[in-house]
């Protein structure tokens, strides 16, 4: 953990309300990234991560009791991620789950499910281990899914493959179930 | 999205789809009780949903519009001030609600 961020637990986790206060604003400046980045992949949208975000730090400066043992970056993402961002993320849903069909357990696994050790690896590593998996894949499959990371629709991907948009949705399918079996190691490593 | 009774891999591509343009509200809403019963019910849904979430986290989160963090921080500090605000107030509140609800029964009396 650098020293930025280590000074600024320090003081968000300090007994006095207006240091902790005072320390929110460092504190912000060293993890805002780290956290809006890892929030995005469960919102994929910069507007709701803000929003959830500044709830979430205000739960931290009124209840940082959790992160005083916090001693490097990656167990200070897995307990923000745990005591305070889920408890949000799943408020962001849940008073739309009334018109809804899916249960409220389907619901809380499907929008802040629980954490597996692939997701709390580095953002390197990840993309280390991903770039392995998608390496052993098929040239298809690889494309199919390399074309939507890029942000591809499924018609413009069924182009590129000269298919039709169904042929994709399935193979699309297929290749991210073949994708978790590959990382199923990382999955179970807890 | 606005197909009916999809199969469990048009759903799995929906969500997916979903999640990297930011519009789960959307694809949440659209589901109907059969599809919702499918997704519950399979495992390979909630299998490659987590590889999706990877994909999203790797593929996106880089792109998104980098806010102004200055602004972002009187936004928290404004959090910050209304509960403390709210905590300062409440116990008065107590107190005068207490206070009203006596007067009222005295005056009932």
């Amino acid at each position: 953990m650098n020293k930025r961020l280590r000074n600024a637990l320090k003081g968000i986790t300090a007994p006095d309300v207006e240091r902790r206060r005072r320390a929110m604003e460092p504190f912000v400046r060293a993890t805002f990234g780290i956290f809006s980045s890892y929030l995005y992949r469960y919102l994929g949208n910069e507007v709701e991560c803000e929003d959830v975000l500044e709830d979430v730090y205000a739960d931290i400066w009124e209840n940082p009791e959790q992160l005083r043992n916090v001693t490097n970056e990656k167990q200070l993402l897995k307990t923000v991620y745990l005591y305070y961002m889920r408890k949000r993320l799943r408020e962001v849903y849940r008073r739309m789950n009334r018109n809804l069909y899916l249960s409220q357990s389907n619901l809380k696994n499907l929008i802040a499910p629980e954490i597996g050790a692939l997701e709390m690896v580095s953002r390197s590593e990840l993309q280390q281990i991903l770039g392995q998996a998608l390496s052993k894949l098929k040239a298809r499959e690889r494309r199919a899914i390399e074309l939507w990371m890029q942000g591809a629709s499924n018609r413009a991907i069924a182009n590129e493959l000269k298919t039709t948009v169904g042929a994709v949705k399935m193979l699309e399918y297929r290749t991210m179930l073949k994708l978790r079996k590959m990382l199923r190691y990382y999955y179970h490593e807890d | 999205m606005s197909e009916s009774n999809r199969e469990i891999h048009e759903l799995l591509v929906d969500y997916a789809g979903a999640l990297r343009d930011g519009c789960i509200p959307t694809f949440l809403k659209s589901l109907t009780r059969q599809e919702a019963e499918r997704i519950a019910s399979s495992w390979e849904f909630w299998d490659a949903s987590e590889v999706s979430r990877i994909l999203n986290g790797i593929g996106f989160a880089d792109k998104a519009v980098a806010p102004n963090v200055s602004l972002f921080i009187s936004r928290v500090d404004a959090e910050i001030a209304s509960r403390l605000k709210k905590a300062k107030a409440s116990p008065y509140d107590k107190r005068s609600a207490r206070a009203r609800s006596v007067t009222k029964r005295e005056n009932r009396t």
